[in-house]
This record gives C-alpha cells, structure tokens and sequence, in this order.
C-alpha cells in the first residue's frame, strides 16, 4: 500500500527522518517498505502492511503512530483540526432515515448530510496527495471520501441525497436477479450472497465495495448524504469474491476495521465538505451501532515476555513501548502487567501479541544468538528417505540422471496414455496442468522428446509421488533408457538395484493383460515383463508401445522401468553378511544346447542348476545364436559352468561326474541337444 | 701356444675397438653375438680349450674367462648407455587428447540441496520427516491459525482438488508441524521436507510447485534467541561462508511474535549488488514463535510449552548456491541444466 510522505509528516511537528532512512527503520520495526519514489514534491512509500494490521495501518494515522513508537518523535494523532459547524435549522432526519436488516452484517452505520454543496474539483494540495497515493482526482465531495479514507483507514461513501428515493437507505442483501451499475459503469448481476445499500425501491450501491451510479455524485448534486460504515468481514469477503469485484473499501472491509472509526472519520469528512465544497452541514448524526465494540484487557507475565524472546528488556522500556503505540498500562503488579487495548487495535488479543509489540519496536536485532541447552540425543532415522537416497545414489552410478517433473498430467496426457483414476483439479493452472499425474512414465518421456535433438542417449529416472482417486498417493521410482540394446541394459538396472537394495528372490512374469487393463496402451506387448520378488508384483518392464512414441515423435525406441518405491522400501534391507571366499580353485566348464526357438533361457538354466547342485557356484550364458549353419527353428544356448567347493579342490572325476549329470538332465528334454 | 695368447690379446683390443664403435641396437646385437654369442668368439675359444695341454689349458682357460667378463662388463655398460638413450628419446605424445571418461548420473540439483539441509540439521539433533501432498483444509489452514473466509487464507493460494471430501495441495510444509505434534511429546526437533503447491503464475523466480522445509523446535524454555543461533549456524554450515542474519517483523497466523529471516548477501558481503538489489540482505525464511492456538490444535497445552518454527523454500536456497537465475529450470527436465550437477 501507498503512504504519502508528506501527509505522515503532518502528524508531526518534528521533522521525520529522510525518506530512504524512513524506509529502513520501518522495514526494521513494523513492515517491508518495498519501494520509495519520488512524485513532484512528495514521496511515494511503497509498505507491504501484513495483513493482521491492515485494521490500523491501511492509514496514514496508523503508519504515522507507528513511525512515532519506533523513533520516538511525538505524535499528533489529530492532525488537521476538525472544527464542524452544524447548521441547527437542518436535520439530518428530515433528510435520510437508515435501516439495517441484519446487524451481524452490518455492525454499524453512520451518516450525515450536508446541503448547499457546490461540487468542483478538490484543491491541488488534496489532489496531490491523492495522486501520490495512486488514486485518480473526481470531485471535491469523492475526493474528500477518499482522502479521509487514507487518511483514517475508514471506508466513505457519498450519496445524491434527493437520488435516494423516499429519502430512505435499507442495508439488505441483494434478490436474486437485482443488477446494478456501478460509479464506473460496470454492470453487475446481483444475489443473495451481495450485501446491497438500497433506497425503498432499488440497490444504490454494493455495501463497502463500490457505489452506483444512479445515486452518485454529479455537478449538479445539492445535497449529499455521507456514509460512513462498519461491514461484516466476511460479508463482504463473499460478496467481493462473487463479483470479483476489489476494491480500496472492500479491502479495508475484509481485513477487518474498528467500528468505533466511523464516527470521526464522517466528522472529518463533513468538517472537509464544509470548508471546501462550502456545504451547510445538517445537525446530528444518525449512527445505528446496536453493539458497542469494547476495550480488550490482557495480562502480561514479564517473565514470560523474557522467557519467549530469550532477552531481558529493561521494564522502563516496555512501558515506553505500550504507551508509544497506543496501549494503555492499567496496573503493574510485580511482574504482571495489565494492558488495556484500545479498539483500533483489533489484532492484538492474547499476550503473545503484545510480546510481539514490544520484541519488534525494542529491535529483534537486539535479542542475543545464544545455542540451546537440550539433550544429546541422535534423532530417529528416516528410512523412507534413506532408501530414497540410496536408490537414488545406486541409478546415478549406473549413468542415469535426476529428473523433476511437475506433479500434473493435461487432458491430452490423460487420453494418450489411457489412464484411470485420475484425481482433477477444481481450479487449474492451465489445461496442461488439470489432473494430478498417476505415473511418472508420460513426463520422463516428455523429457525424452525435449532433449532428443541434444542427446543421443538418453538415461533419467525420478523417484517421485503419483495420486490415484480418491486421494491416495505412493511413491514411484521410474527410470528411461533412449538408447540401443535397450531392453537388456534395463533389466540388469533392475537388477543391480535390488540387489543393492540387497531384495532377492527376483523373478520376471510374462505380462498377463486383462481386457480393460490401461497400461496396454503404454507398453509394447511382445517386450514387457512383471517384476515380482516372490509372489508379489513390484513394478514393470518394457519398450514403450509404438502409438505413443509417434505420438509424442520420439525418434527411437523407448525402455522404462516403472518400480512401485513404497513396496521396495519395504522390502530393502540393510543388513549384510560376508561370504567367506573360497581357497580352493573354481573350474569352468562349457555345455552348449541346441534348442527350438521358443524355448526361454530360464527353463534351460533351472534345469542345469537343479542338476549341478551346490557344487555348481555359478552359470553363466555366454552366447546365443541363431542364423546359418543351424537349422532354422533352433538356437543354441552357450554356458560357462563354474565348479568351485568350500572345503576342497575339486578333483576333475568329481566335475566330470556333475558334467555328466548335467547333460543327461538336459537331454532328458527330447528337443533339446548337446553340442559335444 | 704364444699365440694362443697374443691372438687373444689382439682379440681383446679388436673387441675394445668394435664396442667402442657401436653406434645402435643392431651394432650391438652385432658385436654380441660376434663375442658371446651361441657360435661366438668366446665358445669356440673355450670350446678349443681341451685341445691344449692341461697346464696352458689353464692359463689360457683364465684369460679366456677374464676376456669374457671383461666383454660381458663392457657390452652392459653399453647397453645402459642405449636404455638410458632410448627413455631420454622424445616420442610424440598428445597430452591434450580429451580423456576418456566413463559414464556417471547426476543428481538433481534439489536432491544435493535437500541432502545437505538434511545432513546439517540431522547433525544437530533434528529428526527428518514427510507428509502427505494432498492436504485437507484443517490441517493445511484451521489447525494453523487461518480462519476460512479471512483475508490471511489469500497469503496462500490454493489448488483444490474435485473431490468429495473437500481435499488441496498443501501450499506449505507446516500442516505437519500438527500432524507431527499429535503423535509425539515434546521436547522435539524436527524438519520437514515435501513439495508444496502455490496458485500463481509462474515467471523465473515464481513457480507453482515448489520444495520446501520447515523446522520446528519445542520445549519449556525455547526462544529467539535459540532460533537465531541454530538458522544462524545452519546458514554458515550450507553457505559455507561467514554470513550475518537479521530478523525483521513479519505476520504468519500461525507463530506469534512472526519474523522474516535475511541473510546478509554473501555475493557482496553487505555491500550492496544485484544479487541483493542493492540492499546487502537476501530474505530466506518466514519464522515464529509457535501460536498458542497450534499447540492446542496439535492437543498440547499452550501453558506448558513454547518453541519456534520457520519455513523456508529449497527452490530458492538452490537457486542462491549454485547461481541458477531462472526457477523453472528445476522442473524442466533439460539435460543441458540437469548434466552440470
């Protein structure tokens, strides 16, 4: 919000200090000044008021009292003088009577009247300020609204007293299909949520957000009926939202402001009327305000003032403090004060407030940086971040890198890869952004398509959350191979991972698809596979099907290995045991096996490792082949067989002997042959 | 028998003269077979030996030795005369061929960053935890403080998501300071990590979804002044560099007193720069002193403890470490960016 230099200058008769210096002390003790600027002779300061004191400081009485508690200079909360004259012969009654249907959504309504105005525009210094603070010089009369506006942080607003029919001003809520104009020719549908100011037919303004036009001022206006009020926050929170309607009195409304304002903000209005549109100011006010809003009282333990800011504040300074902002000391009993809060402060309410008031105007520069005494105690480990970290660490090493991809998936995401249980968003960011994503397989390979031209290979993974309807979210942990040979190279990834992560007992499935499965859509049928540890499916494997490449114009072939992370975390284990290394020498053997097409490399390794036994430490395919010089529909399966025993060297009789048992195992199998 | 002995005299000054001569590796393998060779000079001397008289066998047996040493001495010192010729000789050797390196990952910059918040708090006693991204309203704004239909909810906006029970994305880390306060008693440390979602339009330094963590410490008699040592000292430890801190007031509805945390810029060490706008501070946290009405919230009596939390973005504490000028850099997945990590 904008504050004028000049006017928070006039609430004192010392001088302030420079505008620049100004700015620090204020950013220092109250709120950040973002910005200073110079316009014609006046300052423009720029102050980012929090919202909890937008009640006493969207002003520049509030700012102004501020400035005083910080740098001490003395405050003149009056400002200009208010010398109003009221014309005995004149009643306010005869000329407006108020009536408010519910007082909860408004808590208090003041009005004046005053005659014989003669509208033109305001006096230049008035204007000036106006335009230091960005608002637009319209008239004397608006013109005077709004300056004691910023000046009092009270919303007002000017009526043409004879626009007002049957001289009669209703606070109510809107009908359905009410529309009104407003001031700036807006045409606004109205309903039940909008509060309205009416005359005894129609809506004359929108209740401390914007008047309308047919009872605003004009150059022919004579009589103008002031008001100024005291709307329900949340009231016009509502009704501000439903029109998407802000403005400077709806924002002052919203955040809340003491009602006990309205009184002299009008007085300062109408004593500014009088002087300036030379207006006859009618006698009485009319103020409707069924509920007084009362002083708050609050305790405060000195003790506890020093124990939550960790700094001894000298007790004469805390006085100081309260008083300078405003605050009243009623007693002081050895260490137990008793505040009393004035109105205009309505967001101090318990004692920590106060704590507050008094650590931020002593300086929290002054609090000492001192470590705390606690217990040395080794806090519990994360072991959902810990497998995080160490999956993470594993793929690095292996070559891929980390990516970050945003958690949504746009419509098209959603159709390409036929997904399901999509969470949407009621209030999106844009339509690429509408659902909550259920895979991190479409971005990674959104990735892929960005960086193709740069990179030939192409090696990431994200370990990040997926959300499936109705609100649940897991973490994934899926990685991309954009290279040749593909399908191999994943698969070992996977393996080393698990391994790592020291998870045994891995094992591939064939993927068995149900009819309205939706992962169909993203994999290639023929080359994907279930990863299961035991009996339990853990994630997936597989080239990404050809649709979705050209769809996305990926040039190449596309792995993707999609790990379910919760299920690995649960299943990853830190302990592990050495296994002593053997001192007695390994053999090694070969056995090649001629075999139909079909047959799957898995069947041929069981069968050699069930009848090679323990003393077989490890068998390992060397090569497969198939192509000239076999026949057509057959392959051969080439294996280095590695014989090694804890305890002896084996004699060859004792290989041979297993040799043997293997081959008569495998040709057991008719289809099958051994090269010899 | 003379000359036996005189031929091998002559032989002896001829094999001087000849090593003396030798100018390559082919001379000298040459000259060495000629002498110690399998048919050389020296067999067929020994072996012409027993042909002679026991007596000058012997004589001639010795001279004949003593030349074979006298040869083998001679051919050696030549021969490390020609080893040290060759290691002194210069061959081309390109030593600005690029190396050949071998294929890494990378981190993401927020991994490394994350990694080391982590790694600093742990060490002074801070316990890790996670909550979920999907947020209901009591946890994400009642419990802290912020009213439904006040002015304070705008302070953050929200993605709400369509479905039944009134669920968003969380747009801060502090739901857990609850959630976690619920299920355990103080004394207690603890950061949070997490992603967090904010409804606004993006631009270099503004994005709408986010990391961020929070801190929280509790206990009978936790302060300011605490909480200006442990960020102090957390600061110096991930900036690594001597940095000041200064606290200045700001309004959360969930910690009272609230402040703001800036550092002082540790490009221009105060001085004033862009980095800084010129102002010698960076702002880095939001912070407080834990509101009474959390504590009951979280089911703890606001009489018997007190504390302090603070919240601050990762995105930005990255941004400030590694000099990264655009935000959406994280969450673009360009290689180009992610390769230099």
């Amino acid at each position: 919000m904008i504050f004028s230099y000049n006017w928070l200058q006039s609430f004192f008769k010392q001088k302030l200090p420079k505008p620049e210096k100004l700015a620090e002390i204020l950013t220092l003790h109250f709120a950040e000044v973002e910005e200073v600027k110079k316009v014609g002779k006046d300052f423009a300061i720029d102050i980012d008021v929090r919202p909890n004191r937008a009640g006493d400081c969207f002003s520049h009485w509030g700012i102004a009292r501020e400035i005083s508690a910080i740098t001490h200079l003395t405050f003149y909360p009056g400002g200009e003088k208010v010398k109003l004259i009221e014309d005995k012969k004149l009643k306010s009654g005869d000329f407006v009577s108020i009536g408010v249907k519910d007082k909860n959504t408004c808590l208090r309504y003041t009005a004046r009247v005053i005659l014989d105005v003669k509208i033109a525009p305001s006096p230049k210094r008035l204007q000036e300020r106006l335009i230091t603070c960005g608002l637009r010089p319209i008239n004397n009369v608006v013109d005077i609204t709004n300056y004691v506006m910023l000046n009092s942080g009270q919303p007002l607003h000017a009526f043409d007293g004879e626009k007002i029919e049957d001289k009669k001003i209703v606070v109510r809520f809107a009908k359905r299909g009410e529309e009104i104009i407003t001031l700036d020719d807006q045409r606004c549908q109205l309903d039940e949520n909008v509060l309205v100011i009416a005359d005894s037919r129609k809506p004359i303004g929108i209740a401390g957000i914007k008047g309308g036009k047919n009872s605003g001022i004009d150059e022919k206006t004579k009589i103008v009926v002031l008001e100024s009020a005291n709307f329900h926050p949340q009231v016009i929170r509502k009704g501000s939202r439903a029109l998407d309607l802000k403005t400077d009195a709806s924002l002052r409304f919203e955040h809340g402001i003491d009602p006990n304002l309205t009184e002299k903000a009008i007085n300062q209005a109408a004593y500014l009327i009088q002087e300036i549109a030379k207006g006859k100011v009618a006698k009485g006010i009319i103020d409707f305000y069924p509920k007084k809003v009362l002083p708050k009282i609050i305790k405060l333990d000195l003790d506890y003032l020093e124990r939550l800011l960790g700094v001894k504040i000298p007790e004469n300074e805390i006085k100081k403090i309260l008083e300078s902002l405003g605050l009243k000391i009623e007693n002081w009993k050895l260490k137990i004060l008793t505040v009393f809060i004035p109105t205009f402060r309505q967001d101090i309410s318990i004692p920590e407030d106060l704590i507050e008031e008094i650590g931020r105007i002593y300086g929290y520069q002054k609090i000492p940086s001192i470590s705390p005494l606690t217990l040395l105690k080794v806090p519990e480990k994360n072991l959902d971040l810990f497998w995080e970290d160490f999956s993470k660490d594993v793929l690095k090493e292996m070559g891929f890198t980390e990516v970050y991809n945003y958690c949504f998936f746009s419509e098209k995401d959603k159709e390409i890869f036929g997904q399901k249980n999509l969470i949407e968003l009621e209030n999106p960011l844009s339509q690429d952004y509408k659902y909550l994503r259920t895979s991190l397989i479409p971005n990674l390979l959104k990735n892929v398509q960005k960086n193709q031209k740069q990179f030939k290979e192409i090696r990431i993974f994200e370990l990040g959350r997926i959300f499936l309807a109705p609100k649940k979210e897991k973490r994934m942990l899926t990685g991309l191979i954009f290279s040749k040979e593909k399908f191999f190279e994943g698969k070992g990834i996977v393996e080393t991972l698990l391994n790592k992560m020291r998870i045994s007992n891995l094992w591939y499935d064939q993927y068995q698809p149900t009819p309205e499965d939706s992962e169909l859509k993203i994999w290639q049928k023929d080359k994907c596979a279930e990863i299961k540890v035991d009996g339990e499916e853990i994630g997936f494997l597989g080239e990404i099907s050809k649709d979705i490449l050209e769809n996305l114009k990926i040039e190449n072939d596309v792995l993707v290995f999609d790990l379910d992370f919760e299920k690995l975390a649960k299943l990853a284990c830190e302990e592990h045991e050495f296994r002593p290394i053997s001192p007695y020498p390994a053999a090694i053997r070969d056995i090649a096996v001629l075999v139909p097409r079909e047959t799957r490399v898995e069947e041929v390794l069981n069968v050699i490792e069930i009848a090679g036994g323990e003393l077989v430490r490890d068998v390992d395919l060397f090569d497969i082949y198939e192509g000239e010089a076999l026949p057509e529909d057959k392959k051969n399966l080439a294996f280095h067989i590695v014989f090694q025993a804890e305890d002896r060297t084996l004699s060859s009789k004792e290989i041979n002997e297993i040799q043997n048992k293997i081959i008569a195992a495998l040709e057991e199998n008719l289809d099958w042959q051994i090269r010899k | 028998m003379a000359m036996k002995k005189n031929q091998l005299k002559l032989l002896k000054n001829q094999a001087k003269e000849e090593i003396e001569k030798i100018k390559d590796l082919k001379d000298f393998n040459e000259i060495y077979n000629k002498y110690l060779g399998k048919k050389g000079k020296i067999v067929a001397i020994l072996r012409s030996l027993k042909k002679l008289p026991k007596k000058e066998r012997k004589k001639i047996g010795k001279m004949a030795n003593d030349f074979k040493k006298f040869l083998e001495e001679k051919l050696k010192e030549k021969n490390q005369f020609f080893k040290e010729k060759v290691k002194e000789k210069k061959e081309f050797f390109d030593i600005t061929v690029p190396g050949k390196r071998p294929l890494i990952g990378h981190l993401h910059p927020l991994t490394l960053v994350k990694r080391k918040v982590m790694e600093i708090f742990q060490s002074m006693g801070f316990e890790v935890i996670e909550g979920p991204d999907i947020e209901n309203e009591w946890y994400n704004f009642d419990a802290l403080n912020i009213p439904k239909d006040h002015p304070a909810r705008d302070l953050w906006d929200t993605f709400w998501l369509k479905t039944k029970e009134r669920l968003l994305l969380k747009t801060h880390t502090s739901p857990n300071q609850v959630r976690y306060m619920e299920k355990n008693n103080p004394p207690l440390r603890v950061i949070v990590v997490g992603n967090v979602y904010r409804h606004e339009a993006t631009d270099a330094s503004h994005e709408f979804q986010l990391m961020q963590v929070e801190g929280l410490m509790v206990g009978k008699e936790v302060a300011v002044c605490h909480f200006k040592a442990i960020v102090e000292e957390f600061l110096k430890k991930f900036f690594e560099k001597p940095l000041k801190i200064k606290l200045r007031p700001d309004f959360f509805p969930f910690t009272e007193p609230s402040f703001d945390v800036s550092v002082s810029c540790f490009v221009c060490q105060g001085k004033g720069c862009p980095t800084c706008k010129n102002s010698g501070w960076l702002e880095i946290a939001g912070a407080g002193m834990v509101h009474p009405a959390v504590f009951k919230n979280s089911g703890l009596n606001p009489k018997d403890w007190q504390g302090w939390a603070f919240g601050f973005g990762l995105d930005r504490l990255a941004m400030m470490k590694y000099k990264i000028n655009d935000i959406r850099l994280f969450r673009s997945g360009d290689l180009r960016f992610l390769t230099q990590f």
